[in-house]
């Protein structure tokens, strides 16, 4: 399984994607989270940069919610943008990651150490 | 002459196979209609032909469909409608699927209004000769009918306005900013005898937060809870209780991001209930009573 490196600023944590797996998900599965909604597309509110790497959408995205100009700018919905190709850089908005769940995140330290 | 409930809401899906699973096996409403791009879905405990469209392309807010007691009163609400400023234009039978002639008046809110009498009967799926209480085959959370929708305003006080003068709506609860002479920041109205068939807080124009399901009681509210995780359905809050309307609640998400409620409980409501006042320092308990907390997407997360 490709595993893509995705750091997240701020504060810089980086954890591992899944294929198919959302960036929010991914997040989650580590024990991090971001400001969200829906989990679903629907009302923007995950909203993130991505400064390097390139992510896509396995689901269809509403123009309303993420518009053609917003992709070109590299605007991302963090719930359903599955990663691409990395190593891959995100850049929240006015936001810090929060981390809800210390364990999943100290257990894959000491597996990288 | 009344607008009786709240009887079909129409939203756009950018999945309308997701959509289809979601409405009609987590939730357990009937697939009644198929057009190319367009689902139409009935709930168990409905007499008329569907309660929700789901429309393929895009997310939010269609149109709501409110059904008022008699055809004949058509006229008296396009008046009404037309003389307080808004745009009103005839709709006539089919421009609906199994819906009859009637009104489509854009809100000062910008949203979609349809008011109808006409609709096809179905009959729900117990029957009304020595029914039984529930279906015998119960598909997911097996939401009985819709019960509101809430949306977004710029002008919660003009469109309070509207519903009161224009459809005869009473307001059960009013958030303000402050008790006297506050900033209207929502209002809970009724037309028939439950405490909201509308609801809406200050927000853009035009946007969805949430329509509704009623459920019989709380232990149905935490079996639906059960169904969301079995389903991996994304809970936005709850189960919980609400302080304004007194009911209890879980809000979760369809497939494409829109706001769904499933919701017990409440209080009933006459012509001479005397309005409730919640005051803005006292939000988070208005709106979640028992966490008194607001996630701070709550209120933006709209479709």
């Amino acid at each position: 399984m490709d595993l893509i490196e995705v750091t997240v600023c701020p504060p810089g944590t980086a954890i591992r994607l899944r294929p198919g797996e959302a960036l929010l998900d991914g997040l989650r599965r580590h024990g991090y989270t971001h400001r969200h909604g829906c989990r679903r597309g629907g009302c923007g509110q995950c909203k993130v940069d991505v400064v390097s790497g390139d992510v896509g959408y396995d689901v269809p995205i509403a123009e309303s919610v993420l518009s053609a100009e917003e992709r070109a700018a590299r605007t991302t919905l963090s719930c359903r943008a599955v990663g691409r190709s990395g190593p891959i850089v995100i850049a929240l908005r006015d936001e810090t990651l929060r981390c809800f769940f210390p364990w999943p995140a100290a257990t894959q330290h000491q597996k990288t150490m | 002459m009344t607008v009786m409930r709240l009887g079909y809401v129409h939203i756009r899906v950018t999945d309308l196979e997701g959509a289809r699973n979601h409405y009609s096996n987590t939730l357990g409403m009937s697939v009644v209609g198929e057009a190319p791009g367009y689902l139409y879905c009935k709930a168990w405990d409905e007499y008329d032909h569907h309660s929700v469209v789901l429309e393929e392309g895009g997310v939010g807010l269609v149109k709501l469909g409110y059904k008022v007691e008699r055809s004949t009163d058509l006229d008296a609400y396009e008046r009404a409608c037309q003389q307080f400023g808004c745009q009103v234009e005839r709709m006539s039978k089919g421009d609906n699927l199994a819906v009859g002639d009637g009104l489509r008046v854009t809100l000062p809110s910008e949203h979609t209004l349809e008011l109808y009498h006409d609709i096809e009967y179905a009959g729900t799926e117990t029957g009304n000769l020595n029914p039984d209480p529930e279906p015998r085959h119960p598909r997911g959370v097996s939401v009985p009918h819709l019960d509101h929708a809430l949306v977004t305003t710029e002008d919660p006080e003009l469109l309070e306005r509207f519903f009161a003068e224009c459809l005869d709506f009473r307001p059960a609860e009013r958030l303000v900013t402050e008790s006297a002479n506050g900033e209207l920041l929502g209002s809970w109205m009724f037309c028939g005898n439950s405490p909201h068939d509308i609801a809406f807080v200050k927000g853009p124009n035009g946007k969805l937060h949430h329509f509704a399901y009623h459920l019989e009681d709380w232990s149905k509210i935490l079996r639906a809870g059960d169904i969301f995780a079995m389903d991996d359905v994304p809970v936005d809050i709850g189960p919980t209780r609400h302080g304004i309307t007194r009911g209890t609640t879980i809000y979760f998400f369809d497939p494409s991001g829109n706001r769904n409620e499933v919701f017990a409980g409440g209080y009933t409501t006459y012509k001479d209930f005397p309005t409730i006042t919640w005051t803005a320092d006292q939000l988070t308990k208005g709106i979640f009573y028992i966490g008194r907390e607001m996630k701070e997407t709550f209120l933006s997360a709209l479709t």
